[in-house]
């Protein structure tokens, strides 16, 4: 870590606001594992809990993005004290976008809990949650260690995350080929499936601003885009399948 | 969003108006700057900072021989002006001082009239034929100080009756005069209020379009503001110079970044 300023306010200023962000990173990590949970198990009571949650990470980016605002006002920071501020700002984005994510999860589930279950799909989704939990654990430890080693990690792992959610898709289509009367609970798996996916993709860019934090550039390398349903008619059988 | 061709600052490259090569300054036994290499370029605002003692005033005197008046000082090395080197013996200090202008950290306006602090310059140069070249050269000068309209009903009042904002930007009037060619400036904003200060700022902003302006200032957020390079001094060595943006925001050296950010480096 970097030696202490002369004015020890200035240090605790910027303590307060990093741990804010490491408390909103625990409690969307929490969110991740509840809404996957309340899915596998179809437990309704977690679910609420979890949709219920989300006002405390809102509550949080917002207090981050007000203490981010004073620390800019007031001390006019430069070098590695901006960047801190810089990244903060916008890794409380990704967060509570995460959060949003894990919240409409847990509507869904709520939904899905009223219908048959789909073999197999919530404990694949469970497993594709469980790893994008990993990695923002992983990503938010790079954080505080100002580690780019970590966060390049983290970014070549979200190709994972994809390649699961591409099988997933794939499979989701084939349900609904199968038996039409799976088409509504297949839709809501896939949504939450395309959340986890997009979470990943939120991680990616949290990895990107740790990077960015430890080096002072933005990593060149384009990120791995592994979602090809969009772009690879392979993986959308239609008739002829 | 990465096709997008990454945002790069295009700085056009820009004359180079003193080169200073291995500039070594002693005082008495005293080793004050040390291997110093620099660039400084033309219509450019160049920023030293640095902590008290560092060598960057002892540095900008070495710019136009303020040093010479200090019997102990030595200075070795080579500094050019447009190629041309300013310690060779050939070289007469008052014109160097001349081309070279200095604002001080104090206002320090003659205890004349504010017309006769502008017009002492041009007058023992023989820059004005007679009283209306002068004249103009005056109006020009307050002019381009940003001074003109406060002043120019009260030219025979003496210069230090005005307040302490007023006093600084005459002594730039004065400065520019001459018709320099680079303007020197010591701590030109440490005694003046933010307002006077932020006259200050936009005047230098101004002025780069004709001069190269060299500012030291102990205020980093000052730097940061009005200069396009940044030097910083430390313990006699330059220890980085760069663009100024990138010096804030991503210092190459730690001593650089301890130093920014207020940290006991």
């Amino acid at each position: 870590m970097q030696d202490e300023h002369i004015v020890s306010s200035y240090d605790r200023d910027l303590e307060t606001i990093q741990a804010q962000i490491m408390k909103m990173g625990g409690l969307v990590e929490e969110a991740i594992m509840n809404a996957a949970v309340s899915l596998e198990k179809r437990d309704e009571e977690l679910a609420e809990q979890v949709r219920q949650g989300d006002r405390a990470i809102d509550g949080l980016e917002e207090t981050i993005n007000e203490e981010a605002a004073r620390v800019i006002a007031l001390r006019a920071p430069t070098a590695i004290d901006l960047r801190v501020i810089l990244t903060v700002m916008k890794i409380s984005v990704n967060l509570e976008r995460i959060g949003d994510y894990a919240k409409n999860m847990a509507k869904r589930t709520t939904v899905l809990a009223q219908m048959s279950p789909i073999n197999g799909s919530p404990s694949a989704l469970r497993r594709m949650a469980k790893e994008v939990e990993r990695m923002l654990k992983d990503v938010l430890d790079a954080y505080i260690q100002r580690d780019a080693a970590l966060a390049r990690d983290v970014m070549q792992r979200d190709h994972d995350v994809d390649q699961m959610y591409n099988a997933l898709f794939r499979e989701f289509l084939t349900f609904m080929m199968e038996d039409p009367r799976n088409i509504t609970a297949c839709m809501h798996l896939h949504f939450i499936a395309k959340n986890i996916e997009r979470m990943g993709d939120h991680v990616t860019s949290i990895a990107e601003q740790v990077i960015y934090l430890a080096t002072g550039e933005m990593p060149e390398e384009t990120r791995p885009k592994g979602d090809k349903t969009a772009v690879d008619p392979e993986l959308s059988p239609g008739d002829s399948a | 969003m990465y096709d997008a061709p990454k945002h790069e600052p295009t700085l056009e490259q820009k004359e180079i108006k003193f080169a200073a090569r291995n500039v070594q300054v002693y005082y008495g036994d005293t080793h004050a700057i040390k291997d110093v290499d620099v660039d400084i370029e033309d219509n450019t605002v160049t920023a030293f900072i640095g902590p008290s003692g560092c060598g960057k005033s002892t540095f900008l005197r070495c710019l136009n021989r303020m040093n010479d008046t200090i019997d102990v000082c030595r200075v070795e090395g080579d500094i050019l002006l447009d190629g041309e080197d300013i310690y060779h013996k050939d070289v007469d200090p008052v014109q160097l001082r001349a081309k070279v202008g200095m604002v001080f950290q104090k206002p320090n306006p003659f205890p004349k009239s504010i017309y006769e602090n502008v017009a002492y310059g041009p007058r023992i140069h023989g820059m004005a034929r007679d009283k209306s070249d002068l004249d103009e050269i005056v109006e020009r000068s307050l002019k381009r100080a940003a001074l003109w309209d406060e002043a120019k009903d009260r030219l025979d009042a003496p210069g230090t009756g005005l307040s302490g904002g007023q006093q600084q930007r005459l002594c730039i009037a004065r400065a520019v005069a001459t018709q320099p060619e680079v303007l020197l400036m010591d701590e030109p904003c440490s005694a003046l209020d933010p307002i006077a200060t932020a006259q200050v700022e936009e005047l230098i902003d101004e002025l780069r379009e004709q001069y190269s302006v060299v500012i030291v200032t102990h205020s980093m957020q000052q730097a940061a503001r009005v200069s396009q390079k940044t030097a910083f001094f430390h313990l006699g060595y330059l220890v980085e110079f760069g663009e100024t943006g990138t010096i804030f925001t991503n210092p190459e050296d730690e001593r650089t970044e301890s130093y920014i950010t207020g940290r006991i480096g």
